[in-house]
């Protein structure tokens, strides 16, 4: 069991070097969801792991992936909005794939960190889904009704 | 022969008495099951369903106001839809982390704690008028939607909140280690 305050002075470390150039907390959530391994649940970042050890690197970045988490779920909805439209046009995809691809595969599922509590993830998750319908509705504007 | 009968009703009812107490779970009073229960009950409520940014989140009329003003009215019924949901969730777990309470508060809580009759009858009445809160809550944002009734959300928060005080305090002496150690020993009566 790493010690607590080792974790902390690499978490620290990480948001200074790394997490400091994602500004947006859906990125983040991305990134550090992105740093773990799905068959163990492990997280591994060499560069950390390297100043640190690979366990306290697992348990900075497991912190730190919870705390993205917590920041997005604290988000209005308009922030959230921005959010995606901001992380939709980072990935350089056009916005109809992007979209269409989002609410089919929910990649957002599997971004949450591991012991989240049940309700806040259902929350978040039905906010991206509100979100989507925003952007989708304004990409793609509904028909206006013909008049009478 | 009067005799011989009634020395074999009473070997009859020795033996039923001894298999029904050979029956009894290690969940039954003065087992750690219940107890063990109850704390996580206390834990998913005090850090899942009860922290007062989430309940913020999920009620917050900023976001219906968003959506009102600024969102294409084609999104807002799915809006409400969703946060309806989400609220209908919200009291549902609330409603039945406290049933887990309450039969822990009826089952065994004297095995482990010593209430005072004070405590117990405020208890009591708390359970009572969270159950029927939550129950008339469930109707009110199944009738009238999530953003219609923030008082009442605001009064069933604060007397959960309030009941988990009482139970913690009361099983205040069972620290998290204590509670491993019995979660250890409940799952290995469990396996026996």
């Amino acid at each position: 069991m790493p010690r607590r305050m080792d974790v902390q002075q690499a978490a620290e470390d990480l948001r200074r070097r790394t997490l400091s150039e994602i500004p947006r907390s859906l990125d983040r959530l991305i990134y550090l969801a992105s740093m773990r391994d799905y068959n163990t649940g492990l997280y591994y970042h060499d560069g950390l792991a390297s100043r640190f050890t690979q366990e306290v690197a697992c348990e900075a970045l497991a912190d730190c992936h919870r705390e993205a988490f917590r920041d997005l779920v604290g988000s209005p909805l308009r922030g959230l909005v921005c959010q995606m439209e901001g992380y939709m046009d980072s990935t350089h995809t056009s916005p109809g794939e992007f979209l269409t691809a989002w609410k089919k595969l929910e990649p957002y599922r599997v971004a949450v960190p591991v012991e989240t509590d049940p309700l806040s993830a259902e929350f978040l998750f039905s906010s991206f889904k509100i979100a989507l319908a925003i952007l989708e509705a304004r990409l793609r504007p509904a028909p206006a009704a013909p008049d009478a | 022969m009067i005799q011989l009968i009634l020395i074999l009703a009473f070997g009859a009812l020795c033996l039923s008495s001894l298999y029904f107490l050979a029956r009894r779970t290690p969940r039954a009073e003065g087992g750690s099951g219940p107890l063990v229960e109850a704390r996580q009950a206390l834990q998913a409520l005090r850090s899942g369903l009860l922290p007062p940014e989430l309940i913020a989140r999920i009620f917050a009329r900023a976001d219906l106001e968003y959506v009102l003003s600024e969102v294409p009215e084609n999104v807002r019924p799915l809006f409400m839809e969703e946060r309806k949901k989400i609220a209908l969730s919200w009291v549902n777990q609330v409603r039945r982390q406290i049933l887990l309470l309450r039969r822990f508060y009826l089952g065994s809580a004297r095995s482990y704690a010593r209430l005072s009759f004070r405590t117990e009858i405020a208890l009591a009445l708390d359970f009572a008028a969270l159950l029927f809160a939550c129950r008339a809550l469930q109707v009110a944002l199944y009738v009238r939607g999530p953003f219609a009734v923030p008082g009442m959300v605001e009064t069933t928060a604060a007397v959960a909140a309030r009941v988990c005080k009482v139970y913690e305090e009361s099983l205040a002496f069972l620290s998290p280690a204590q509670l491993g150690a019995l979660a250890d020993r409940s799952a290995g009566a469990a396996r026996l």
